[in-house]
């Protein structure tokens, strides 16, 4: 009897723990706490809401502040319209680009090396990734998408407007009207030479009327560089020009040569190996240098330099080249001379550079 | 007096004695009464016999007893705190030794609800008791810390091993968002429970206003009480057992009860302890030749340039080997940490009656730091007394004075950086000597450190029956506390020019309380209870610090005179308070035939800290409780024991602390016209529409014991949600102003604490073991922030350690937001390229390369940088308890306590300190050993930490920069804090040596700790999570101990 009383104590017992194991189940629910989601800043914003990158260049543009905001974040680029409200769908077109897979260091001896570090990869010509930042990759061009007036008009129909939708769990935000204002292509640098807005030859800053007297690109010059006849050290400056530089493209390459050509007064070509001391193996970071009477040239891959680091090719943000030479001087020395160039050329093709010496040939000859 | 008090039980009961007499077969029974830990007489057990029972006799002091019975009549023994028990005798038989179990049943326990006694089983509350017992054998400077792992829902940290500091003490989860300090030295405010010491409370969180910037000598109260003085200690958890001790009860109450008189003969007892402690396993270092070679090597195997190869030659102490002066080997630790022997020495003397008692107790601690010139000394004298010239009146009065000594060496007490840097000099350097040693040795070992705080505190309670249940009393009581501390640092440890700081501190209390109980019986159906009482605050503090950068000379320590550079400092701190609170409490209490009891209180407290808007704070509180094994389905129920339902539910609206941040604060600045210029500081825009701070909590609690109370279970399930905290918003400059207080701020706590306790031997075995295992869970959630900080708020860490904080609603409320560590890179080509600009991932200018750490690039932009921080981890833990057993065993006995805290995490900047001391091997810094680390060494390696040698490295890319979840580690661990084994004399051998009683005891503490964190300790670190290497370290401790008793 007494144990049967004392079964039915437990079964009751248990009725009594039942509200506690409810209890255990589920507190968040029941106390109707907030869910944790994602942080959006209410404060996010450009530092760039006027974009003005340069067309046939990889930019990355933007200056997104997150404000905390909880990473990833999702960016869409929404609303591209003109300022009169047409649709813009040029910015958009997908072209093949190169896109950097691996890291290049500078120290590849073959131009597959380094393409097996790239790769062409589909992109929309502009477009926004991950980190918020715009990218227009160098696959863009003059014929692409439609540059800044020639004649630096700004009209509010012809400006590119956008708004940037930006979202995450804990919500989504558009920050409005962005504005791209693309400029023409400057496949290089220098290009003090080009007039940015019409991309024909500038004219000369001391005498911007005359439309007979153009802008060059001047290279640097050291040492003891004097004229043949004269005697003279060449000098570069506002009234004298003695050596001047011309970066164009020319016909009958394989699409990836760069090519060093040095003329006199008389555009006739000098002979690159009298720059005698010139280190013609590191000049550039291409290979297979074939020199000619005419020019020395190399099998490059564009753009040059390939990324903005340190490299034995490289000065600063350019590629540096050096031509050195040696002749001798009064009482048995030597005397030498170096001039050169800092560029950069973004365009794929075939480019040449031209050292030109305007107004007397260097002096090559000892003395 | 044995006879007397047998005279007295033969007087008591002749009526029955003379009947008895008459029968036939009377045996005169002889015998003890022990209980059944110590083996100690029981004094005052009534024996009684018969059915219904007779009471015969109470034992005496020694616990025993003759009684004239029937042969063969069986004995009842009760006694209250003891389980009743019955004895058959068996013919004839004429001596006996009754052991009487303990009786841990909860639910008769006494517990005090607003300063007044009440029965447990009558109470709605959660609480939470422990005796005297549970609390000795450990000679400790605080008494919290014996507490910890003992109390489901009480989660105390023992976060610091210096002398006369305290821990972090928190009850039922996290109560503020207040974080201030930055890196290893971010301090969480302490939300501490009230202590309300024999009816008076007090403020434990006194001593660290100023968090690790301490001023003062830091004493805590609760290192001022001695632990042999300890009677029993409850822990008052849910809002409705806190409901009546008003504002400051919000984060809990810890009532401390002081031993009274409890003896008709006198007895003197002592306590004295022997200990050891001894510094935990320190930092391992790379010794002499050891360390040279590899500074040598690293630099030879990683530089970069060539002027670091032609630097090791310019470097005498590296080149130089043959150089006595840099020809050593040195253990710098050696030289600040040391094992240290200390005593205490408690003596106690109480006697008297229920009509007449007293107590005192005098008692010395002595503790010195296992850093050197570091320690704590304490010497009080308590006494108390109660006195009952009649059945209506009743005075208890109590004294209370000690004196808290303490050295904190040059560093801040819980902070010792000064030790922290110079044990990690170069061994190869030569240690401290007659003729030299550096200023930091000399300013760790020779500054002298000398702080106070002197307390006193008198008690006067005064309490008379008007009728039957009817009690009006009062209460007086006056707490004043001195704290005093000099400093001198002589000239050789502060650039040849001694240096002087003086603190010096006053603050009392003046507190009054008047109440009136009334309690009725209806029918014996009906009872009510009812408590009205009111209290008054007088509170001041005052601390006054001047500071003289120079002295004239290491023989003067002043007087200091003024000098108008070099006197710095000075002046009083900003913790001046002059206060007054007055509050008004009511609570009624019904039960019905002790069945079903509803308890409602209400109580206000104003204050004059809180702003004109809001002078009050409110604490309603209502609470059920079912006892149902009083059912009558349970009325003969051998299994039930008792079982009890509660449901409390309270709040507790506390306004705003800081007057400053309700009415602004005004600076003078100046003479404008000759007259002096008054100005509100621009910094704090006033905002006296602050609400009050709301506590709401509801309790669900569950009580059974089973078995006669051999099995216990309490669980209980708590929400408790915080509101309107203060959160500062900065201000547009337009107004003037720099930042303002809102109080948006919201965190809920929910949780679940099971307490578990079996005595699984038979109540008649020699052996007598207790276990018992409890728990608490507990998940905070952050609930709000202002509005318009949408969900966010980041306490950012601008030190050089950037280990920010990141508040985020709807997640728990103290995230770390910190760089995530995904590993090391095996080699450079691991390194994610930029697919726009060919750039390798990089940050300050420099590319990542194989062996540095993988840096989550969370915003994707190839560039790490102050926007790639991300949430990760919870510095408060999720789970705190202990384990204990008790087992008994004739007179041995051995205790074992143990205390674990799960799912925390740890930030190891220690480890990350010791890999830093790579990062300059032209430095003047020890080395340490890498090998046992799984780190990155050559390429391809796949590792956890990354390539320490390459010192190039530490600039940039700062491979072991704090800010990163590599030192984010699990801090759970299990700690067995204490095992003492103990040997009770037995009577006949203490009594021939003139003793009553005497106890010897071995036992140890903080014993060792089972965590899968790579660092020593992961208790100790700071309430934030932090592992800083300038922290305190955690002793062991061995104790040899005895107990005697006159």
């Amino acid at each position: 009897m007494k144990m049967t009383k004392s079964k039915f104590g437990i079964g009751k017992a248990a009725l009594f723990l039942l509200p506690l194991l409810a209890g255990l189940s589920g507190c968040r629910e029941m106390f109707d706490l907030p869910e944790e989601k994602d942080y959006l800043g209410k404060n996010l914003n450009y530092s760039d809401m006027v974009l003005e990158p340069i067309l046939g260049r990889t930019t990355v543009m933007g200056g997104f502040n997150a404000d905390g905001s909880t990473m990833p974040l999702t960016f869409e680029i929404v609303n591209a319209r003109y300022g009169d409200g047409r649709p813009v769908t040029d910015l958009f077109q997908v072209r093949p680009t190169w896109v950097w897979t691996a890291a290049y260091d500078g120290l590849e001896t073959s131009l597959e090396e380094i393409n097996a570090k790239r790769k062409l990869e589909d992109r929309p010509l502009f477009e926004i990734r991950p980190s918020g930042e715009f990218v227009l990759w160098g696959s863009s061009s003059n014929e692409l998408i439609e540059p800044r007036a020639a004649d630096s008009s700004r009209l509010t129909q012809e400006i590119r407007y956008f708004d940037v939708k930006i979202s995450n769990t804990g919500g989504d935000t558009i920050i409005r009207d962005f504005q791209i204002i693309p400029w023409r292509e400057r496949p290089y640098e220098p290009s003090n030479d080009m007039n940015y807005y019409t991309g024909e030859v500038a004219r000369d800053p001391n005498d911007p009327r005359n439309p007979f007297k153009r802008d060059y690109i001047l290279p640097f010059m050291q040492g003891d560089i004097i004229g043949a006849q004269s005697n003279r050290r060449f000098v570069n400056n506002e009234q004298t020009k003695d050596l001047v530089a011309y970066i164009r493209p020319f016909e009958g390459g394989n699409g990836n040569k760069l090519r060093f050509r040095f003329i006199g007064p008389d555009s006739a070509n000098i002979n690159p190996a009298l720059f005698n001391e010139t280190k013609w193996d590191r000049l550039v970071h291409g290979f297979n240098m074939e020199m000619t009477e005419d020019y020395v040239q190399y099998d490059v891959a564009y753009p040059i330099p390939l990324v903005n680091i340190q490299t034995h090719y490289t000065q600063g943000n350019s590629a540096h080249v050096e031509f050195i030479y040696s002749r001798g001087a009064f009482g048995g020395g030597r005397s030498s001379g170096a001039f050169g160039l800092n560029f950069r050329i973004f365009k794929e093709g075939d480019w040449e550079i031209v050292f030109h010496f305007r107004n007397e040939l260097p002096k090559f000859e000892d003395e | 007096m044995k006879r007397l008090l047998l005279l007295l039980a033969i007087l008591s009961s002749s009526a029955a004695s003379m009947e008895l007499m008459a029968q036939s077969g009377q045996v005169v029974v002889s015998g003890t009464v022990v209980d059944n830990q110590d083996r100690l007489g029981l004094p005052g057990v009534t024996v009684s016999v018969g059915s219904p029972e007779r009471a015969l006799m109470a034992t005496d002091a020694n616990g025993q007893f003759t009684v004239r019975v029937e042969s063969g009549a069986t004995l009842h023994f009760h006694l209250i705190g003891f389980i009743s028990r019955s004895v058959k005798l068996r013919p004839g038989q004429t001596s006996i030794e009754v052991v009487l179990n303990a009786d841990d049943n909860q639910l008769e326990e006494v517990v005090v609800r607003g300063y007044v006694s009440r029965s447990k089983e009558e109470t709605t509350g959660s609480s939470f008791t422990i005796n005297a017992d549970e609390i000795r054998d450990n000679p400790v400077a605080s008494v919290e810390s014996l507490l910890q792992g003992k109390v489901p829902g009480l989660n105390i940290q023992v976060n610091t091993g210096a002398p006369g500091f305290r821990g972090s003490t928190q009850v039922r989860g996290l109560s503020t968002l207040a974080v201030s300090g930055t890196g290893s030295e971010s301090f969480l405010q302490p939300t501490s429970p009230l202590y309300v010491i024999d009816g008076v409370p007090m403020d434990a969180d006194k001593a660290s206003e100023f968090g690790f910037q301490q001023q003062g000598p830091g004493i805590s109260p609760l290192s001022m009480i001695p632990q042999e003085d300890i009677e029993s200690i409850e822990v008052l958890k849910d809002a409705q057992a806190t409901s009546l001790y008003g504002s400051r009860a919000a984060y809990g109450v810890i009532i401390i009860t002081t031993k009274r008189g409890n003896s008709k003969i006198p007895r003197v007892r002592y306590t004295s302890n022997f200990f050891m402690k001894t510094p935990p396993k320190l930092r391992e270092t790379l010794g002499g030749n050891a360390e040279r070679r590899l500074k040598i090597n690293q630099i030879l195997q990683n530089t970069l340039t060539r002027e670091d190869i032609e630097r090791i030659s310019r470097t005498p102490f590296l080149a130089d080997s043959l150089n006595a002066y840099y020809n050593n080997s040195t253990d710098w630790q050696d030289i600040f940490y040391q094992t240290t022997y200390n005593q205490t020495h408690n003596l106690a003397i109480d006697g008297g009656d229920p009509k007449f008692n007293y107590k005192a107790n005098l008692g010395y601690y002595g503790e010195t730091g296992i850093i050197k010139n570091t320690g704590f000394e304490r010497y009080n004298l308590s006494m108390n007394m109660e006195f009952k010239p009649t059945e209506k009146l009743r005075f208890f009065g109590s004294m209370y004075g000690s004196i808290g000594k303490q050295k904190k060496g040059d560093g801040v007490g819980l902070l010792q950086k000064g030790v922290a840097e110079n044990g990690q000099s170069s061994t190869l350097l030569p240690g401290p000597s007659f003729f030299q040693a550096s200023s930091g040795v000399i300013s760790a070992l020779r500054t002298m450190n000398d702080n106070s705080a002197r307390n006193l505190r008198a008690n006067l309670d005064a309490r008379y029956m008007l009728i039957e249940g009817l009690n009006v009393s009062s209460n007086i009581s006056y707490d004043f506390t001195a704290n005093l501390e000099d400093t001198f640092t002589p000239a050789a440890a502060n650039q040849q020019f001694a240096k002087v700081y003086a603190f010096a501190g006053r603050e009392f209390t003046l507190y009054n309380r008047n109440s009136v109980t009334y309690s009725k019986d209806f029918n014996e159906d009906h009872n009510i209870f009812v408590n009205v009482f009111n209290e008054f605050y007088k509170q001041g503090t005052q601390n006054r610090v001047t500071r003289q950068e120079r002295s004239p000379e290491d023989q003067i320590q002043g007087p200091w005179g003024y000098d108008a550079y070099f006197s710095r400092g000075g002046g009083v701190l900003s913790n001046f308070r002059d206060a007054r609170l007055a509050s008004f409490a009511g609570a009624v209490s019904y039960n019905f035939r002790k069945k079903y009891v509803v308890d409602l209180s209400y109580r206000m407290d104003g204050s004059s800290g809180s702003g004109s808007e809001n002078p009050y704070s409110r604490n309603p509180a209502v609470g059920v409780r079912w006892n149902f094994h009083r059912e009558n389905l349970f009325e003969n129920s051998e299994w039930l024991s008792n079982g009890a339902l509660r449901l409390t539910w309270g709040k507790n609206i506390v306004p705003s602390r800081s007057l400053d941040a309700l009415y602004g604060r005004y600076n003078l600045v100046g003479n404008y016209n000759n007259n002096p210029g008054i100005l509100i500081d621009f910094d704090k825009l006033p905002n006296p529409y602050l609400k009050p701070t709301t506590t709401e909590q509801y309790n669900f609690g569950f009580d059974a014991g089973f078995f006669n109370n051999r099995f216990e279970v309490i669980f209980d399930a708590y929400y408790k949600e915080v509101q309107n905290l203060e959160m500062e918003k900065f201000l547009a400059n337009s107004t003037g102003f720099n930042k303002f207080y809102s109080n948006d701020g919201g965190i809920a706590n929910y949780g679940y604490e099971l307490y578990l306790s079996a005595r699984p031997l038979s109540p008649n075995s020699p052996v007598n073991w207790t276990i018992s295992v409890n728990g608490a869970v507990n998940k905070d959630v952050l609930i709000s922030l202002p509005p318009e900080f949408n969900g966010q708020a980041i306490h950012w860490d601008d030190s050089w350690a950037k280990q920010h904080t990141l508040f985020r609603v709807g997640s728990n409320t103290l995230s770390n937001y910190l760089r995530t560590n995904q590993g090391v890179y095996a080699t450079d080509e691991d390194v994610p390229v930029d697919p726009a600009t060919g750039l390798r991932y990089r940050t300050n200018g420099r590319f990542f390369e194989g062996g540095d750490p993988i840096l989550k690039d969370v915003n994707q932009d190839y560039i790490l940088d102050s926007r790639d921080y991300e949430m990760s981890g919870n510095s408060q833990p999720r789970v705190t308890g202990g384990i204990a057993t008790m087992l008994n065993y004739k007179g041995f006995g051995l205790n074992v306590y143990a205390s674990f805290t799960l799912k925390r995490t740890i930030l190891n900047n220690a480890l990350a300190d010791r890999f830093r001391l790579m990062g300059d091997p032209f430095g003047n810094k020890a080395v340490v050993p890498l090998d046992g680390l799984d780190m990155w060494r050559q390429p391809g390696d796949i590792a956890k930490y990354p390539y320490a040698y390459d010192y190039s490295r530490y600039e940039q890319i700062d491979p072991f920069r704090l800010d990163q979840t590599l030192w984010a580690e699990e801090g759970s661990y299990l700690k067995i804090n204490q095992v003492t084994l103990s040997y009770m004399f037995t009577k006949k051998v203490v009594h021939r040596i003139g003793l009553s009683n005497l106890r010897i005891y071995f036992s140890t503490d903080n014993l060792v700790t089972f965590s899968p964190y790579s660092g020593p300790n992961p208790e100790n670190v700071t309430s934030m999570g932090r592992d800083a290497s300038g922290g305190y370290p955690v002793p062991r401790t061995y104790t040899l101990g005895l107990n005697l008793e006159l």
